[in-house]
C-alpha cells in the first residue's frame, strides 16, 4: 500500500509561524532576503522602518527578514528595527506596534526559497502591500517605501518595478538581452524586468505562490523573474517607479553565469509556458511609470576590451561542438568569423545578437543539451556583445546610449517571427 | 457606613455619574430631579454602584448645564429644594450608597451676585473676588481650552470697562484665588455641603486655580497650595472624605496633585481613555500600556479614576497631533461629531454598538489599577445626538421604558428639557432598562455580572499591576496581585480571534479559575501558557495554589 502523504514539508518553520501569529494581519509587509549582510543591513533595515512610520503610519506593517544562515548577526541587527511597549524607540513615535522578525531556512543561500517565505508569511498575513528590498541596496531612502509600495496600497497595481539611474555601462545583460527580449517576447517596455527591489500586491503574491514551482531549480534560481513573467502574463496591473541612482556593483567574471541562469534561464523557461500568450504580441507598449526619467550617468569607466575579446573568441572556438547543437550553421559560422578576425574592430552587431538569442531560446525550449549548458554557452558570447555595446557608446551622450538600447529593442521586436519559425521546427 | 476599613472606599467603589436634570422627572415638568433620582436609587443599587457622582445641581442660569454656578449654597429649583437633596443623600446612605457632588471652584457664572457686586465698581469689597485687567494681554502664555468658541481668556465687561479673565467660557469668570477671603468662602461652601453629609467632591478644573504672569497659569505650585490647605481642613474636620480631582494633564503633570498623599484622593486619569479607544481600534495594546507605563506611581492612599465616557466630549487633548488625527478620522468621520479637540459621542455610538466591544471597553475599566466610572446610560448602551449643541447630545433623558418619553417624564414631549433619542438603532422604544432587566443576557444585566465579579475580590481597585508583554500585541495581558490574591487578566483588543502565549512560569504550580464561570483552566507549568480568545474576548482569571 502506497504510504499516505499527509502534509507538504512547509517552508515555514514553527518557530516563524509562531512569529508570525504575533504579527498578525498586517497592511504593509516588507521583506528582505539576507546573507551575511550585517555592514549594510542594520541602516537599511532602520531606513525601511522610518519610511514606513513615515509613509504608512496607521498601517500595520512588518519587516520579514529571511535570512540563508549568516553566521554575522545579521538576523539580529534587522529585528532590532521592532518597536513595541517592550521596547519603545526614543527617536521615532509610531501610533502601533512595529513588527520586525527573522527566520533562517536550513539550506544553502537561495534566493527563491527567501521569496517563497516571503510570500507564504505575506499571504498569511493577508498583507495587502509587500515589497522586497535587497540587502546591497544600500543607496535606499524612505522615499522608496512610498514609490514601491504606494501604487500597490493605493492605486490598486499588483507589481511595481524599479527603474533606476544607472551608469550607462551597468548592467548591459539587461540592456542587451533581458528588456529588450522581455519587451519584444511580451509587449511591455519594462526597464528592470527582473529586480532585486519591487512591490507586489497581496492577489498577486497568493496567485504566484500557488503556481510557482518552488522546487524546481529555475523556479529557485529566478522566482523574481518568474514573479515579473507571472503578472505578464496574467495582465495584472503593472507599473515601473524610480529609485533614484543604481549604484555600479563590482562583478567578478564567475558572477555572469549565477547571473545568467537566474535571469535569461527564468526568461527562457518561461516563454514555454507562456507560448500563448507571447506567440499572439506584436509591438510593445509603455507601462504607467512614476517619478523622475531613468537617466544614464557617463563617468568614465576602465574596460579591459582585450580581455573581453579573448574570452569571447575563446568561447567560440572551445564550445563549437555545443553551439553546433545550438545555433543555425549560418549564425555559428558568422559567429566564427567574427572571432576569427583579430585585426579589424570587434563587431558582434544588433542583428546577428538577436538572431543568436533567439536560436538559443529555442535551443533551450527543445533541450538539444542539457539546459543548463545552454546557458553556460551564452555566457562568452554575451561578453563579445557587450564588447561590442561598450565600443559603440564609448563616446556616446546619454541619448545616444539611450537611442541604440531602443534600436535594440526594436530588432528584438522585428525578428521575433524567426524565433516562432524555429520554435515550432 | 460599614465597608472593609483596611482599604478606603473610594478603591474599592464603582461611581455612577448621573445629572438630576437627565435622569428621573418625578413631578412631571420634564426636568430630573432629585425626588426622581431618589427613585431611582433601587435600580442602582441592583447594578451593584455603590457611589454616585452627581453633576451640578446648583442653582444657574445653565449656559454651561449647570458648571456655572451663581449660588452655591442652594440647589436649582428645576431639580427641587434642599430638603429634597437631603432626603436623596439620606436614602443613597441608607443603601450603602456614597454621594459625590461637584465642586466647580475655579469659576461662577457672571450671574453670580459676587460677580455682580464685583463688577459694579472698583471700591466694591468683592472687587478683588475675580481677575481683572485693564488691558486683554496679560498671561499671554495660556492656552485657550474652548478652542471652538473662545478668542481670549480675557473678556471685556462693559459694566466695569475692563477685562476678566477666564479659562473656559467668557460667561464663566475666574475666582481670584489670591484672595485669602475667596479661599475662605470657597472652603466654607464645601464644609456647608460636607455638613449635610456628602462624601465627596469632584473638583472641577482644579489645574486654573491660580494665574502668575510670564508661565501657562496650570498647575502652579501656588495651586498645589490652595488644594493642599482644602485637604489638610477636610482631614481634619470631616475625616474619611475624599477629594476627586479634574484635571485633563499629563500623568507626570497630574502626579503633584497626589503630592504625598496630601493633596486629591483621587483624579481621573484623562491620558488614558483615548488611548483605549485607540487601543481596540488600532488593535493594539501599545497606546494603553505605554500611557500606563508613563504614569507615576502615586501614594498608597490614592487612586486614579477610570472612565470610558462622561458628560463632556472624549477629549483628545492628551494625545499627539498624529493620535488626535487618528481618533478623528476613524472615531468622528461626521464633523458634528467633533467639539473642541474631542468627539461628542457617546460609548456604545463609538464603538459601532458591537456589543462584544462594549464588554470588552468595560473588561478593561474594571480590571485596570483604579475606580471605574459609568456615564449614565452607557449601561444599556444609550445612544447620542449630534444634532444638538454643545455637549448636550450626550446628555438626553436617560431611558428607562419603551413607553411616554422613554419613561423619563409624564411631561409633554416638547417640554421636556432636551429630546430623547428617537432612531431606531438607539431611541427608547429599542434601549431601555425596563427591557434589559427582562432579557437575560441584556447589557444591563452583563454590566451587573462584570461589577459583581469585579467585586468579589479588593485586588483590582488596590492591588499591584504587572503587565505581561506577550509577542501577540493584540494581546493585553497583565497581572494584579494584593497581598496573596493574584488575577491574571487577558484581552484580546482584536476583531479576530488570537493565539497568545504567556510567560506564566512564576506562577507555576497554580491553576486559572475563570472568574465569570468559576470553571478550571490548567495548570502553569514551565512552557509558556497557551491561551486563544475569541474576537475582542476577556479572560479574569484567579490564580489559585491548591
Amino acid at each position: 500500500m502506497a504510504e499516505v502523504k499527509v502534509a507538504e514539508e512547509s517552508v515555514l518553520t514553527d518557530d516563524f509561524l509562531r512569529q508570525l501569529i504575533n504579527v498578525g494581519e498586517v497592511d504593509i509587509l516588507v521583506g528582505v532576503p539576507t546573507h551575511n549582510n550585517a555592514k549594510t543591513i542594520g541602516a537599511i533595515a532602520e531606513t525601511i522602518q522610518a519610511g514606513i512610520l513615515t509613509f504608512f503610519p496607521r498601517e500595520r506593517a512588518a519587516i520579514i527578514n529571511v535570512d540563508g544562515g549568516s553566521r554575522d548577526g545579521t538576523p539580529e541587527l534587522v529585528a532590532s528595527a521592532a518597536i513595541d511597549d517592550a521596547r519603545p524607540n526614543a527617536k521615532m513615535y509610531t501610533l502601533r506596534t512595529f513588527h520586525s522578525i527573522s527566520t533562517q531556512y536550513a539550506s544553502s543561500p537561495a534566493r527563491g526559497t527567501a521569496l517563497h517565505t516571503i510570500m507564504a508569511a505575506a499571504e498569511l498575513l493577508r498583507a495587502k502591500a509587500c515589497a522586497v528590498i535587497s540587502p546591497e541596496s544600500t543607496q535606499i531612502t524612505t522615499d522608496w517605501l512610498a514609490t514601491l509600495l504606494r501604487p500597490v496600497y493605493t492605486a490598486d497595481f499588483d507589481l511595481v518595478l524599479p527603474t533606476y539611474s544607472r551608469h550607462r555601462f551597468d548592467g548591459i545583460l539587461l540592456t542587451n538581452l533581458l528588456y529588450p527580449m522581455t519587451r519584444a517576447l511580451y509587449g511591455l517596455k519594462i526597464r528592470e524586468p527582473f529586480a532585486l527591489d519591487y512591490a507586489f500586491s497581496g492577489r498577486l503574491g497568493s496567485q504566484f505562490l500557488t503556481q510557482n514551482a518552488w522546487h524546481e531549480e529555475t523556479a529557485q534560481a529566478g522566482s523574481e523573474t518568474q514573479l515579473t513573467l507571472t503578472a505578464i502574463a496574467g495582465e495584472y496591473r503593472i507599473c515601473q517607479s524610480f529609485l533614484g541612482t543604481k549604484e555600479r556593483a563590482e562583478r567578478h567574471s564567475a558572477d555572469l553565469v549565477p547571473a545568467m541562469r537566474q535571469t535569461v534561464g527564468a526568461l527562457f523557461s518561461s516563454l514555454e509556458t507562456n507560448f500563448s500568450l507571447w506567440s499572439a504580441r506584436t509591438g510593445s507598449q509603455p507601462i504607467p511609470t512614476t517619478g523622475d526619467e531613468r537617466k544614464f550617468s557617463l563617468e568614465p569607466l576602465r574596460i579591459n576590451r582585450k580581455r573581453l575579446r579573448e574570452m569571447f573568441s575563446t568561447g567560440v572556438a572551445e564550445l563549437e561542438s555545443i553551439f553546433q547543437s545550438i545555433l543555425s550553421p549560418a549564425t555559428l559560422a558568422e559567429l566564427q568569423g567574427i572571432a576569427r578576425t583579430e585585426d579589424v574592430p570587434f563587431r558582434y552587431s544588433a542583428e546577428l545578437w538577436v538572431k543568436t538569442i533567439y536560436e538559443f531560446a529555442a535551443a533551450y525550449h527543445k533541450s538539444v543539451i542539457s539546459r543548463d549548458h545552454i546557458i553556460q554557452a551564452l555566457a562568452p558570447l554575451f561578453r563579445g556583445r557587450a564588447l561590442t555595446f561598450l565600443a559603440e557608446n564609448i563616446n556616446g551622450s546619454a541619448d545616444d546610449v539611450e537611442n541604440n538600447i531602443e534600436s535594440l529593442c526594436l530588432e528584438f521586436e522585428r525578428t521575433k517571427p524567426y524565433l516562432l519559425e524555429i520554435w515550432k521546427q | 457606613m460599614p465597608l472593609k476599613q483596611e482599604v478606603p472606599w473610594y478603591k474599592l467603589a464603582v461611581i455612577y455619574q448621573a445629572h438630576v436634570r437627565t435622569f428621573y422627572d418625578s413631578n412631571g415638568d420634564g426636568v430630573g430631579d432629585f425626588q426622581g433620582l431618589d427613585q431611582k436609587l433601587d435600580y442602582l443599587k441592583e447594578l451593584g454602584i455603590d457611589t454616585i457622582w452627581l453633576m451640578p445641581f446648583f442653582p444657574s442660569p445653565l449656559r454651561d448645564d449647570g458648571y456655572d454656578i451663581s449660588d452655591y449654597y442652594s440647589v436649582h429649583s428645576s431639580y427641587g429644594t434642599l430638603e429634597d437633596f437631603r432626603t436623596f443623600l439620606k436614602s443613597a446612605h441608607a443603601r450603602q450608597i456614597r454621594v459625590i457632588i461637584e465642586m466647580v471652584l475655579n469659576h461662577t457664572s457672571d450671574q453670580h451676585p459676587w460677580f455682580q457686586q464685583s463688577r459694579s465698581s472698583q471700591d466694591n469689597p468683592r472687587r478683588d473676588w475675580y481677575v481683572w485687567s485693564d488691558t486683554d494681554t496679560g498671561y499671554s502664555q495660556t492656552r485657550i481650552i474652548f478652542l471652538d468658541t473662545e478668542l481670549s481668556n480675557w473678556a471685556w465687561d462693559p459694566i466695569s470697562k475692563s477685562y476678566y479673565w477666564h479659562r473656559f467660557f467668557s460667561h464663566q469668570p475666574d475666582l481670584n484665588y489670591d484672595n485669602p477671603a475667596v479661599r475662605e468662602e470657597m472652603w466654607n461652601v464645601m464644609k456647608f455641603w460636607l455638613e449635610m453629609g456628602v462624601d465627596a467632591f469632584r473638583l472641577d478644573a482644579v489645574p486654573y486655580l491660580v494665574e502668575r504672569e510670564g508661565t501657562n497659569c496650570e498647575n502652579l505650585p501656588e495651586t498645589h497650595g490652595i488644594i493642599k490647605e482644602l485637604r489638610r481642613k477636610l482631614d481634619e474636620q470631616f475625616p474619611g472624605k475624599m477629594l476627586l480631582a479634574e484635571a485633563n494633564q499629563w500623568p507626570v503633570d497630574l502626579r503633584p496633585y497626589f503630592a504625598d498623599g496630601d493633596e486629591f484622593h483621587m483624579a481621573f486619569h484623562f491620558p488614558l481613555m483615548p488611548r483605549m479607544f485607540m487601543g481596540v481600534k488600532l488593535e493594539d495594546r501599545k497606546p494603553i500600556t505605554e500611557i500606563l507605563q508613563q504614569t507615576p506611581e502615586i501614594p498608597p492612599s490614592c487612586q486614579w479614576c477610570l472612565f470610558l465616557r462622561n458628560h463632556d466630549e472624549l477629549t483628545l487633548e492628551m494625545l499627539t497631533t498624529v493620535e488626535r488625527s487618528y481618533m478623528n478620522d476613524t472615531y468622528a468621520r461626521d464633523m458634528d461629531m467633533r467639539l473642541n479637540l474631542g468627539i461628542r459621542r457617546r460609548l456604545a455610538p463609538l464603538l459601532d454598538n458591537d456589543r462584544r466591544r462594549i464588554e470588552l471597553m468595560h473588561g478593561i475599566l474594571m480590571s485596570l489599577p483604579g475606580t471605574p466610572n459609568i456615564y449614565y446610560g452607557d449601561e444599556i448602551g444609550m445612544g447620542d445626538n449630534i444634532k444638538l449643541g454643545d455637549r448636550n447630545g450626550v446628555r438626553t433623558p436617560m431611558q428607562w421604558s419603551g413607553g411616554w418619553n422613554g419613561g423619563f417624564s409624564a411631561a409633554e414631549p416638547e417640554k421636556l428639557y432636551a429630546p430623547l433619542i428617537q432612531d431606531p438603532v438607539y431611541g427608547y422604544p429599542a434601549v431601555n432598562v425596563v427591557s434589559q432587566k427582562k432579557t437575560e443576557h441584556s447589557l444591563l444585566n452583563w454590566i451587573a455580572r462584570i461589577i459583581a465579579v469585579r467585586k468579589t475580590t479588593s485586588v483590582f481597585g488596590a492591588g499591584s499591576i504587572e503587565f505581561l508583554y506577550p509577542a501577540n500585541h493584540r494581546i493585553l495581558a497583565y497581572v494584579r496581585q494584593l497581598e496573596n490574591e493574584t488575577i491574571l487578566v487577558v484581552n484580546n483588543l482584536s476583531n479576530a480571534a488570537q493565539a497568545v502565549e504567556l510567560d506564566l512560569r512564576r506562577y507555576k504550580g497554580n491553576i486559572l479559575i475563570e472568574m465569570f464561570g468559576k470553571n478550571i483552566f490548567p495548570r502553569v507549568g514551565d512552557l509558556p501558557y497557551l491561551l486563544t480568545l475569541g474576537p475582542y474576548q476577556f479572560y479574569w482569571f484567579r490564580l489559585r495554589r491548591i
